[in-house]
């Protein structure tokens, strides 16, 4: 019922001293309906600006946007049939948070007691009830949060618009209201489009992810495909934690040189590099696709490089040893009971089948068909 | 030791606040006093700082002598309704101002902040013309009232304080499908109130106190405010010292009342103007 689509939408803003910005660009998407999409991207990258124009808080400078069926591009914010959350919650300082959740329905001229039964049932759904006569000052952020998704889900909206709603909780309030969210999308059964800086949470939370950049999305997939296929090295540094390494090497007859080791492609490898012969290229491999070389796990010896181990983090869980390749600062995730040691010569096994080759000039990477494993 | 220093510092600050305190007290005091003594009555023409007999007569003969009931009346009238319309006016100027995107916003602006830099002297004969001979407005309540319906000086403070209020509560209020009408009178004015309050509170005291204007534009003696109508009393009975100071006593009452009331508002309008130039 209710799809997003953007068709070449772009956003320009005009500073004060008469210079465009393009603050999102050439942006095509489609969100199907039920679906929970996030948009994540570093500060700055558009993130909100596109949320605003689904809200019809910001109208696009060129594109069309459509909401289920109708293109909304003159449609008014009310007529939308969107709700939206707010990063600062903007819940209306001077109501009780029960004319704050009714606020809404009351503008919409709904009867008295469709709205006393709304309010009712959104507020027991997130546990607000002994709330509702308070004003939003003596609330906790959590509650607040809580209202605040409440003041959309009474408008019960096609389409539910969150703009980092939990940046301002604690780390564990932000876990539980995480998992809160992802239960409350199942039981609306309607469209979300969710935007945050925190790539964690949108791993968690979306069926699929829009990472953009610098007012450009990069990439639109599913988390796993985010990870397993990243399309460039801005969306592979960007996902996954710690981020994917980057080695220089130089692609020569079936052969990847880098500093500390050289080793020969397998088959499939080789044959989708043909075209960068004699040429540099950047190969991407993940912390978790590292090994020290006492655990193999089945990876073979030839895949290995040897370098001084520089720093090494325990996390308790597992241990992040940095090592350099060149110019570049490898991690490598290892075993709690690893043992490297600082200043160690140390042989790390790459996991061949994960590893990554990236165009230097395009950044994009370089397709290529895996063995089935 | 610092201690002693400290107490030192503190010691000179009170004393210099308390001096200054009574130095600003003095005058208050003197008129307040002297509207109680009635030296008029046996022309010693004397007023001391404690009276040796106290007097209401100063007072009757004022309010007898002149119009004073129909001043304090006018004086009223004129300073609420230049309260209610420079509260009013103000605010949704400055809400315009500070959060709504319409053509040629930043230029009207700067048209009304370049009026603010010309001195009123300036403007008081072309000003005095319009009202005068074009309104054809002498000796009116409009007259008196039109060219103070809202000054820039409130609309720029008013701009200021609305830029303040967080932008995400209108946005949500449109989502909330409320009018543009309707989020300035649901959301930004509950808000606002206390920068309202001090405007307020700031608006009817300096038209009440306004001098100038009001003695240019009126002529009869029903129409003068009571600070125009004070002075005329001065100027007309030069002896009669006791009745000019109950006169000036009953044209500060009400705001000397305001601030007590109020005073709570007045500190916050300081701190108000503290936060941006
Ligand atoms: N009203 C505006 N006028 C001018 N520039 C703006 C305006 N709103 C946003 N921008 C610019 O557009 C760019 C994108 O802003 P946006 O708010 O969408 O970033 P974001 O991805 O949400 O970042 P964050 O994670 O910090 O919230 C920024 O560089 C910002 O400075
Ligand atoms: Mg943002």
């Amino acid at each position: 019922m209710a799809r997003v689509v953007f068709k070449n939408v772009e956003k320009e803003f005009v500073d004060g001293n008469k210079e465009t910005f393009i603050a999102v660009k050439e942006s095509n998407f489609t969100i199907e309906d039920k679906e929970f999409v996030v948009f994540v991207g570093p500060s700055g990258c558009g993130k909100t600006t596109s949320l605003r124009m689904i809200a019809g808080l910001e109208k696009q400078t060129r594109g069309d946007i459509m909401i289920g069926d109708r293109v909304v591009n003159k449609l008014h914010p009310k007529d939308r049939d969107i709700a939206m959350v707010f990063q600062d919650y903007a819940l209306y300082p001077h109501m009780t948070i029960r004319e704050n959740l009714s606020f809404g329905l009351k503008n919409l001229k709904q009867p008295k007691d469709v709205i006393a039964k709304k309010v009712k049932d959104a507020s027991e759904v997130l546990g607000l009830d002994h709330l509702l006569d308070r004003k939003p000052k003596e609330l906790s952020g959590g509650q607040r949060q809580r209202v605040a998704v409440g003041r959309a889900i009474v408008r019960d909206p096609q389409v539910f618009l969150f703009d980092e709603p939990l940046s301002n909780l604690d780390a564990k309030l932000r876990v539980q209201m995480r998992v809160e969210l992802a239960e409350l999308h199942k039981r609306l059964e309607a469209t979300i489009v969710y935007v945050t800086h925190d790539q964690i949470e949108a791993m968690t939370l979306g069926q699929r992810i829009v990472v953009m950049n610098k007012g450009q999305i990069q990439q639109v997939a599913s988390p796993t495909d985010l990870y397993q296929k990243p399309e460039n090295m801005f969306v592979a540094g960007f996902i996954g934690s710690p981020p994917m390494n980057f080695i220089d090497v130089i692609y020569e007859h079936g052969k990847v040189t880098m500093e500390g080791a050289q080793f020969e492609l397998p088959e499939h490898c080789a044959h989708a590099l043909r075209a960068y012969e004699g040429k540099k290229l950047v190969l991407g491999i993940r912390p978790e696709h590292l090994f020290g070389e006492d655990i193999t796990m089945g990876v073979p010896d030839t895949y290995a490089l040897t370098s001084t181990v520089q720093v090494v983090e325990q996390l308790g869980s597992e241990n992040l040893v940095y090592f350099r390749v060149g110019e570049r600062m490898v991690t490598a995730k290892l075993h709690p009971d690893s043992d490297a040691r600082v200043g160690q010569m140390k042989k790390f096994l790459l996991d061949m089948s994960k590893v990554h080759f990236f165009d230097v000039e395009t950044e994009k990477r370089i397709p290529m068909k895996f063995m089935s494993a | 030791m610092q201690s002693k220093g400290k107490i030192a510092v503190l010691g000179v600050s009170i004393t210099m606040l308390v001096m200054w305190g009574i130095i600003t007290i003095i005058p208050l005091y003197w008129m307040i006093i002297g509207s109680f003594q009635d030296s008029y009555a046996d022309a010693s023409m004397k007023i001391s700082m404690w009276p040796e007999v106290w007097s209401f007569e100063p007072f009757s003969r004022f309010f007898d002598k002149t119009m004073a009931w129909r001043w304090l009346l006018n004086s009223l009238i004129v300073s609420s309704i230049l309260t209610v319309t420079n509260v009013f006016f103000a605010s949704l100027a400055g809400y315009a101002f500070a959060k709504l995107h319409f053509p040629g916003r930043n230029a009207i602006f700067w048209i009304l902040l370049m009026t603010m830099m010309i001195p009123t002297q300036v403007t008081l004969i072309p000003l005095y013309i319009l009202v005068i001979d074009v309104f054809n407005l002498k000796d009116s309540y409009m007259g008196l009232i039109l060219p103070s319906i809202v000054s820039v000086g409130n609309i720029f403070l008013m701009k200021q304080y609305m830029s303040t209020l967080p932008t995400s509560l209108i946005h949500a209020a449109r989502i909330d499908a409320c009018s543009e009408f309707g989020i300035f009178y649901k959301i930004i004015l509950p808000m606002a109130k206390p920068g309202l309050s001090v405007l307020a509170i700031f608006s009817f005291v300096f038209h009440w106190n306004d001098f100038f204007w009001p003695l240019l534009v009126t002529e009869s003696e029903a129409m003068r405010t009571i600070q125009v109508g004070l002075a005329g009393f001065k100027f007309a009975d030069t002896t009669d010292f006791g009745a000019i100071m109950a006169g000036a006593t009953v044209a500060s009452l009400p705001m000397i009342i305001l601030f007590f009331a109020l005073q709570r508002y007045f500190l916050q309008g300081i701190t108000i103007g503290a936060v941006k130039g």
